[in-house]
């Protein structure tokens, strides 16, 4: 089990290396360097060859690039991002307040879609055929067929628009407080709620049939065993791993719903930060977010791992796999 | 399962046939608008936010005074164009990689299913951010950023099912009749993946046209003045108290879109005997 | 009075075009107080349907359709729910198929029959343990105390279906059904479990229902047997006499198709003075995984785990050696190193005097046409894209380089030789029933004109009329074509009728190898004994060898070169 355990966090390091690496390397390959991509073709006209050189040098863009990777990575995983190309910000203290928001808001909705999902998926699961599961499955197909921006401004039509309850757009700051982020977030949450609860819950639906028809629950249920400890003992500890086993997926999904819901909202989050970001063509808080946003899943993902381990005697005793 | 049986159990399931219904319908219109859109959709034709009803412009005009139900029905062809080259290029990738790192195991299937893992945790959306402040907006971009980042998702469920034909006795007789790796990854291997392809080819295509009209509508897609349901309705959230139904319309077609997509693939997976609700990233 | 009373019974599928199938057509039968009926049948002929409407329970799909079933004077398709829930483990108790699938695998093995326990005898937690560790030691379970905080994949195949049938007897129940309970199981390690049975009824009194494909058992188990064919009674009756006198002409067929063990063979072998020079000869060949990468392998050396040892023999031409050995023997590792799949860690392979390269993929083609491997399992050993005449003339097409229509012409008469139709060319696999698709395998085998076919448990998926056909038609390729073959099987029965020598294989190891006849009448190999009294099924056999059953597979010994 020790060795499992080992093996799963030697496993996510080199996953982490090769993030960063990937991350890194990706934007190396751009036609040019960061110069480029920083200055416009009017001020590269400009500029004299030494004064752009002046500039690489500033930047240490001169050196090789394993060095300045090796700078980066070494940065990046004890919380320095190194600094923003136009102004010279620290790229992290620009991101830690959204960043925080963002946290907030995605613990809400998950929260939330994580449970409602999974009382949805094992009753329409078990309830599989009938005219509830009917009438819920078509529900869930078309809830996450729908864009997270389209079920937004939906909402926004709805409650700002036509009932005005609340004002389109959310004017908090990205450092206000707490209960004023709560106050907001709760049409952004919804939005991302809906969409992701629907998904999940076909998810854990297809995976609930498949235990309810395996061999083992036969046997439970052929033992006289009373059904609702058949269900519960025997059926949904089984249907709970293969959740764990898809969080990863889960996790790249709501970022994807928050940075989409932030945008329709104005929420200040990570998301948003992003976005402004990319059109500022700032490369390194785009590099900076999209590491620390991987770390976090494979971070996640270790704790997946670590909690089947617990959860599954089979993987538990395996000795190396 | 013969082709026959596959194509009866669809027809059985009525959800299924308003899926394709629904996407032929969409298809069709997204084909042929050039020709049977009204206006031109790209040029100022009339006031600006004329509202539905008026005569000549039957949807209206947008806020500079397009036609809108001409750029409605232009509105999905580049994401649909888009998703349809992205799906097909990973998915191409996604078969050979994922079968062949299935059949050569070894150190090249660790490989692999490294990257594999690698590119898991990078969120789609992540990457294509950063591809796109790297090489700018453009339809290639796009194409590239999308095709790529779905690939790791195929691979896992593409080599998963390859590894349970790889040992199958059709395939080691054929390496002992001499058969070359080529021959057989094309002729016993490709062919006994293809439901599991289309499958992945169907799930992905709807989940990928939802992607690029969010990445369109978050200024990282397609650009404009293309018109795209996407964009569409970035532009409209400007004017949403005045003109919430310029929102509403792009809306109800990208949804509607998705809905027979996914309704489609869904029955298109029970009738093969896959499980349609797999994860998707 | 009987406690179980069936009449009439009728069930059906629904399937994709909502047509209903009958899986049980009119079934009838009764089961006294203790008594034990076989029901006897090829597979899909509605027998496990059988066993779970016994206890009001059907598949996704099922439906009953008529008849009624009588237990314990309730009829079982009248109670509410609740009584049958209470039916369920108090009265008819099941013992499934396949162990390690029907036991919940998060549990622990305890965890199993303490809530039985629990819930039918409203017992205490700590009483339902100490009841479960009795359970088990009248099971036969070695050790209750530790197998109890066991998780199911953590014990072996025997001792997993010790405890499914000690969690079917914890509440006593009038009537216990057995679906094929063995089938998943070793001969000598199914003959111990049947044993237990046999014993555990004479204490316990309970009538018992026991499904099986095998006549054999039924012949060692039962009192009454009942013989199924598509959902039908083929007939009923006391089981010695089924056994000895059918009346039946299916029955016959089904009694004579049993290959015996205790019989001299009943088909003829090419003649010994007709066999040829030393076509293979196997020398000291070893095999071993290599071990998984781990972290544990960086600080200590991790040995690999052997699964053939030094195996030595020598085929003829035209002969056929028998391979035997339980599952996990290294028998079918030794015909993928021979056929060139897997690459020994030693050892050589001499096939007409040349050495032969471990790897298949590097032996010339002239090499590997000559040698052809016959797979267990025919569905999969056909590609399921390819027609039949696609899948035989590819094959004869790569290894002869001939035209398209000289290699129908050829696909023809090997179609007629195994007695296939001639339309099959057209058909895919999957619309073929399972003999037909092995021997299309073994039409793909002999395509190639082979000096040497391995057949590696080609019948064992296979019904036994249809496996004494197919016997029959490869024995007559055999000669026809003047082929050797090496013929591995866990089953003695088979072994005797169709191979000129046998080696018996057990844990990597060739304990020893001579003529068939001889071997079968008077081996003095221990091993080899307990392999014959378990294929025997006698009682006052296993009883004369208890004691050798008892350390044979129970407690496997290991053997030195295992860490």
């Amino acid at each position: 089990m020790l060795m499992a355990l080992v093996r799963r966090l030697t496993l996510s390091f080199l996953i982490l290396f090769m993030v960063a690496v990937f991350v890194f390397v990706a934007t190396e390959v751009l036609p040019g360097d960061a110069i480029d991509v920083y200055l416009s073709a009017d001020d590269l006209a400009v500029m004299s060859d030494a004064d752009i050189e002046e500039m690489r040098q500033r930047f240490g863009l001169d050196r090789p690039a394993w060095v300045r990777f090796w700078e980066w990575f070494s940065g990046a995983i004890f919380g320095d991002l190194g600094k923003t190309l136009i102004d010279g910000n620290d790229i992290v203290d620009l991101i830690w307040h959204p960043l925080l928001n963002s946290v907030i808001l995605g613990a809400i909705i998950t929260a939330f879609t994580l449970p409602t999902a999974f009382i949805i998926g094992s009753i329409t699961g078990y309830k599989r055929g009938s005219r509830t599961d009917g009438a819920v499955s078509t529900l869930t197909l078309v809830g996450y067929s729908i864009p997270d921006f389209v079920i937004g401004n939906v909402l926004i039509i709805l409650f700002a628009v036509w009932l005005a309850f609340f004002p389109a757009v959310i004017l908090v700051f990205s450092n206000a407080s707490t209960s004023e982020l709560l106050a907001v977030s709760l049409l952004p949450a919804l939005t991302v709620i809906i969409g992701h609860v629907a998904h999940q819950s076909r998810l854990l639906r297809a995976g609930f049939i498949e235990t309810m028809n395996s061999e083992f629950v036969e046997r439970a249920r052929l033992s006289g065993l009373p059904e609702k400890w058949v269900v519960f003992r025997h059926a949904l500890p089984a249907s709970i791993i293969p959740m764990l086993n898809s969080l990863a997926l889960y996790i790249s999904g709501l970022l994807a719903g928050l940075v989409v819901v932030e945008r329709v909202f104005g929420y200040p989050g990570l998301g948003r930060e992003l976005i402004e970001a990319v059109a500022r063509r700032e490369v390194n808080v785009v590099q900076g977010i999209t590491f620390w946003s991987a770390s976090f899943i494979i971070f996640m993902n270790l704790l997946a791992d670590f909690a089947i381990i617990a959860l599954d005697p089979r993987v538990r005793s395996a000795k190396s796999a | 399962m013969s082709e026959a049986t596959t194509w009866n159990r669809i027809q059985s399931s009525p959800g299924t046939m308003v899926g394709i219904a629904i996407v032929l319908l969409h298809a069709t219109v997204a084909f042929l608008a050039p020709w049977i859109a009204p206006y031109e959709a790209t040029s100022i034709v009339g006031f600006p936010m004329l509202p539905i009803g008026t005569p000549d412009f039957l949807l209206g005009t947008d806020n500079i005074g397009r036609d809108y139900l001409s750029r409605l029905m232009m509105g999905g062809r580049t994401s649909m164009f888009v998703a349809l080259v992205a799906i097909s290029g990973s998915m191409a990738g996604a078969s050979f990689l994922a079968i062949s790192a299935a059949y050569l195991g070894g150190h090249y299937d660790d490989f692999v299913m490294r990257i594999v893992d690698t590119m898991l945790a990078i969120p789609g959306i992540l990457f294509v951010a950063l591809i796109v402040t790297g090489f700018g907006r453009s339809e290639a971009v796009l194409i590239f950023a999308i095709g790529f980042s779905y690939m790791p998702g195929a691979i896992r469920v593409i080599r998963s099912h390859a590894l349970t034909i790889v040992p199958l006795g059709y395939v080691q007789a054929a390496r002992l009749r001499g058969m070359s790796v080529f021959r057989i990854f094309l002729r016993e291997l490709l062919p006994n993946c293809i439901e599991i392809i289309t499958v992945e080819f169907a799930l992905r295509m709807s989940s990928s046209i939802l992607a690029v009209s969010a990445l369109s509508f978050l200024g990282l897609g397609i650009s404009p003045p293309t018109p795209d349901w996407g964009l569409m309705i970035a532009e409209a959230v400007k004017t949403i108290y005045a003109a919430p139904m310029l929102v509403l319309l792009p809306s109800l077609l990208i949804s509607t879109l998705v809905v027979g997509l996914n309704l489609a693939s869904d029955g298109l997976a029970n009738a093969m005997g896959l499980d349609a609700a797999r994860g998707l990233n | 009075m009987p406690i179980l009373e069936v009449k009439d019974l009728k069930v059906g599928y629904v399937d994709v075009q909502r047509q209903t199938n009958l899986a049980v057509d009119g079934v009838g039968f009764t089961l006294e107080k203790g008594e034990t009926l076989g029901i006897v049948g090829e597979s899909g002929c509605g027998k496990s349907t059988i066993a779970r409407a016994l206890m009001g329970y059907l598949r996704p799909g099922g439906e009953v359709l008529g008849g009624s079933i009588e237990l314990a004077g309730k009829f079982v398709f009248d109670l509410s729910p609740s009584a049958l829930q209470k039916l369920r483990g108090e009265i008819v108790a099941i013992v499934p198929q396949n162990p390690l699938s029907s036991l919940t695998y998060h549990l622990t093995v305890g965890a199993h029959l303490r809530e039985i326990l629990q819930f039918h005898r409203g017992l205490s937690a700590a009483h339902a343990k100490t009841e479960t560790l009795s359970l088990f030691e009248e099971t036969g379970l070695p050790e209750p105390e530790t197998i109890y905080k066991r998780y199911p994949h953590q014990i072996s195949g025997g001792q997993r279906q010790r405890v499914v049938i000690a969690a079917a007897l914890a509440c006593q129940p009038a009537v216990m059904i057995l679906d094929e309970p063995t089938t998943a199981l070793d001969t000598t390690t199914e003959m111990q479990v049947l044993k237990l049975v046999k014993d555990l009824r004479k204490k316990i009194d309970t009538a018992i229902v026991y499904i099986t494909h095998d006549l054999t058992l039924t012949n060692y188990m039962c009192d009454r047997v009942l013989v199924m064919h598509d959902g039908k009674t083929i007939e009923q009756g006391y089981a010695d006499k089924i056994f000895e006198q059918p009346k039946e002409k299916y029955t016959r067929q089904l009694v004579a198709a049993i290959p015996r063990v205790d019989e001299p063979p009943q088909r003829e072998k090419i003649a010994e003075e007709q066999l040829g020079f030393k076509l293979l000869e196997v020398k000291d060949l070893s095999f071993a995984y290599k071990p998984q990468w781990s972290i544990r392998q960086m600080f200590r050396k991790i040995a690999p785990k052997i699964v053939v040892k030094n195996v030595s023999f020598n085929i003829r031409k035209s002969e056929t050696l028998g391979l035997v050995g339980e599952s996990g023997s290294g028998k079918s590792t030794v015909a993928n190193i021979i056929s060139g799949l897997q690459s020994p860690i030693s050892g050589e392979i001499y096939f007409t005097n040349d050495l032969l390269h471990p790897k298949g993929e590097n032996r010339p083609p002239e090499v590997l046409r000559r040698i052809q491997l016959i797979f267990q399992d025919p569905l999969s050993s056909l590609n399921p894209r390819h027609r039949v005449g696609t899948i035989l003339t590819g094959a004869i097409m790569g290894f002869f380089g001939v035209s398209r229509r000289e290699a129908t012409d050829r696909a023809v008469v090997l179609l007629e030789d195994l007695e296939l139709p001639i339309d099959f060319l057209k058909r895919y696999p999957r619309q073929l029933s399972g003999g037909q698709q092995q021997r299309v395998a073994i039409a793909r085998a002999f395509a190639a004109n082979p000096d040497l076919i391995i057949c590696d448990e080609i019948t064992s998926a296979l019904d036994v009329s249809v496996q004494a056909q197919v016997l029959d038609l490869l024995m007559a390729m055999q000669r026809k074509n003047q082929t050797a073959c090496l013929f591995i099987s866990h089953d003695l029965g088979v072994i005797r009728e169709v191979s000129h020598r046998t080696a018996v294989m057990r844990q990597g190891l060739i304990l020893e190898t001579g003529e068939t006849e001889a071997l079968f009448e008077y081996t003095k190999n221990n091993y080899t004994k307990q392999l014959l009294t378990a294929a025997q099924r006698r009682d006052y056999i296993i009883e004369h060898h208890e004691l050798i059953l008892k350390t044979g597979s129970n407690s496997p010994r290991k053997m030195p070169f295992q860490s």
